[in-house]
């Protein structure tokens, strides 16, 4: 449910500036703010990815994940539908499921030995002749959690007033996403990088465009020049861009180019990054598909679960390429990305400083965040906090 | 096996980890053979133990090899922020799989401190290797790291 977070935060002296390229430093470390995220964005009205299909083939196949601090436990049932329920025992409250992933014929707490079936349905519970008097097992199935599916993209919400998927993720970051999700979503799971970064999430997911030429050095050495493209801003928050694939001319810096073939169909949407609000990264480059579930463990920890795919009607030889390919190119040791995980880091030490953030890169002056923005322009984000402080019920300087 | 093979096995593995705590890439290098099939993959336990093979590090050639002290030593040079390892390994078992090659299993642990930081477990692992002996000393021809953190707690830069 929706929570005004003004009426919390108001205490705090955090005072957004009349300029919008402008974002306050505060934001990305102040430890009470995050509490208040949890409630108006973790736990609000917000759809949240959790996991693809593709991570969950078999009857059975489940996986645990965090929204904020909230357990969540997704399994394949019996009639091949995904649920996700909270992962809690509904007796005494107890994690039902520690491990991250696997498969089983039913979830058991071992405190008092309640069983779920994979449906959440409650099945069985030694003693329940002594219960409490109104007790009845229909009433006692693990707690479901509101999903919808995008191309096999799993969504959760724990809010009751949101929006229906297809609403709230918009027209064109659906077009990006099934780019992204090889069109039809018959992606098969390779493996995961998991890993903890010392940053807040808003700053994670604020990855601009105007960065990548300036920061990514690899780019020049391998004389990999972009190519065109556009950006997509929706008023909620979410992100994408889409951008050609030139071909490589090879430098001769890699000893073995291959890394960095492209062997898809399609490269004039060869690049494509979704950042969908509030802090999901879905990536197709070359021929890595990489959907990245990040979790806001605090205000200084954001844990990001790289998960790649291939196609289902891949060979093997591009199994095999794509294996290579995403395992040293876009995760938290990538020859390209490297670099984007030491700065979040930087960010977070930077931001305990006073002042603003400062966007610069396509900013016009104007007063509300513009969406006709260029490819390579820093201004996509803007909109996004705009949604952000309104979100949370911050009021500008000359409202306040 | 004898002691002496023993010895040259134990030699490589020390010049590796020495070379990592130094930052030395080509150190690195040179403790893997020069054979085009030379590889090292480093792996999360997780993915392992699931039957995924995507990787932290995927190098399954002599030319991978090279291209990741290139991009360590030149691309990255300079973006991230300097941090110290220290690493020890303990062998756990060794039985020659073909001969003068070598399958070795060694307990691994890294420690790590950041410039103006303090030290803290960057992870623990396995080494599962394959060292080829000669009488000129061992080389590596295959290193699998198999690190044990579900999740890790930093980016990480140079190999485990």
């Amino acid at each position: 449910m929706h929570t005004p977070a003004h009426d919390d935060v108001r205490t705090q002296p955090l005072v957004w500036s009349d300029r919008i390229s402008q974002v306050p430093k505060e934001v990305f470390v102040s430890e009470p703010l995050f509490e208040q995220e949890l409630k108006t964005i973790y736990y609000g009205d917000c759809w949240h990815p959790v996991a693809h299909a593709g991570e969950l083939p078999e009857v059975g196949d489940f996986k645990t994940f965090d929204l904020g601090r909230m357990p969540l436990l997704i399994a394949r049932g019996k009639d091949r539908e995904l649920r996700v329920f909270l992962n809690s025992c509904t007796h005494r409250g107890t994690q039902v499921e520690t491990a991250t992933c696997g498969n089983r014929p039913e979830f058991e707490c071992p405190y008092h030995r309640w069983l779920f079936a994979l449906e959440g349905d409650l099945v069985g519970c030694p003693g329940s002749k002594e219960f409490a008097p109104d007790f009845d097992k229909k009433n006692f199935g693990l707690k479901p959690v509101r999903t919808a599916e995008y191309l096999g993209l799993l969504f959760v919400t724990l809010g009751e007033a949101t929006p229906p998927l297809d609403e709230w993720l918009g027209e064109s970051m659906r077009s990006t996403l099934s780019v992204v999700l090889a069109g039809d979503g018959r992606l098969k799971l390779l493996g995961y990088q998991k890993v903890r970064y010392a940053v807040n999430w808003k700053a994670y997911n604020d990855n601009d465009g105007f960065h990548a030429p300036l920061l990514h050095t690899g780019f020049r050495l391998l004389n990999w020049q972009g190519g065109q493209g556009a950006q997509f801003m929706t008023p909620n928050g979410h992100i994408s861009i889409e951008a050609q694939l030139k071909p490589i001319q090879s430098s001769g810096f890699l000893k073995d180019p291959s890394l960095i073939e492209f062997k898809g169909q399609n490269p004039e949407k060869g690049s494509c990054v979704v950042e969908l609000f509030p802090v999901s990264v879905l990536v197709k480059h070359l021929d890595v598909i990489n959907l990245r579930f990040a979790i806001a463990r605090s205000h200084d920890v954001t844990e990001v679960h790289y998960a790649y795919f291939s196609h289902a009607d891949d060979d093997e030889a591009m199994v095999r390429h794509r294996l290579r390919q995403s395992s040293n190119l876009l995760g938290p040791c990538g020859m390209v990305t490297m670099e984007d995980a030491a700065i979040f880091q930087r960010i977070h030490i930077g931001s305990f400083t006073p002042g603003y953030a400062e966007f610069q890169k396509g900013v016009t002056g104007g007063k509300e965040p513009s969406f006709d923005v260029k490819q390579n322009d820093e201004t996509g984000q803007l909109p996004k906090w705009e949604y952000y402080r309104k979100l949370m019920g911050f009021k500008r300087e000359a409202e306040a | 096996m004898n002691a002496d093979t023993l010895n040259a096995i134990d030699a490589v593995q020390t010049r590796n980890i020495a070379a990592l705590d130094a930052q030395d890439m080509a150190g690195w290098l040179a403790t893997f053979c020069t054979d085009p099939e030379a590889s090292y993959i480093c792996i999360s336990a997780e993915n392992e133990q699931r039957g995924h093979a995507i990787a932290l590090m995927f190098d399954d050639s002599r030319a991978r090899l090279e291209d990741r002290v290139s991009i360590v030593t030149k691309v990255w040079a300079g973006t991230y922020q300097a941090y110290r390892t220290r690493h020890f390994f303990q062998r756990l078992a060794c039985r020659e799989a073909a001969p003068g090659r070598f399958e070795v299993m060694s307990n691994f642990s890294i420690a790590m401190t950041p410039e103006g930081g303090v030290s803290s477990l960057l992870t623990t692992g396995v080494y599962r290797d394959l060292i080829e002996v000669s009488p000129a000393g061992a080389l590596i021809r295959q290193r699998r790291a198999v690190y044990d953190a579900d999740a890790l707690p930093r980016y990480v830069v140079f190999p485990f």
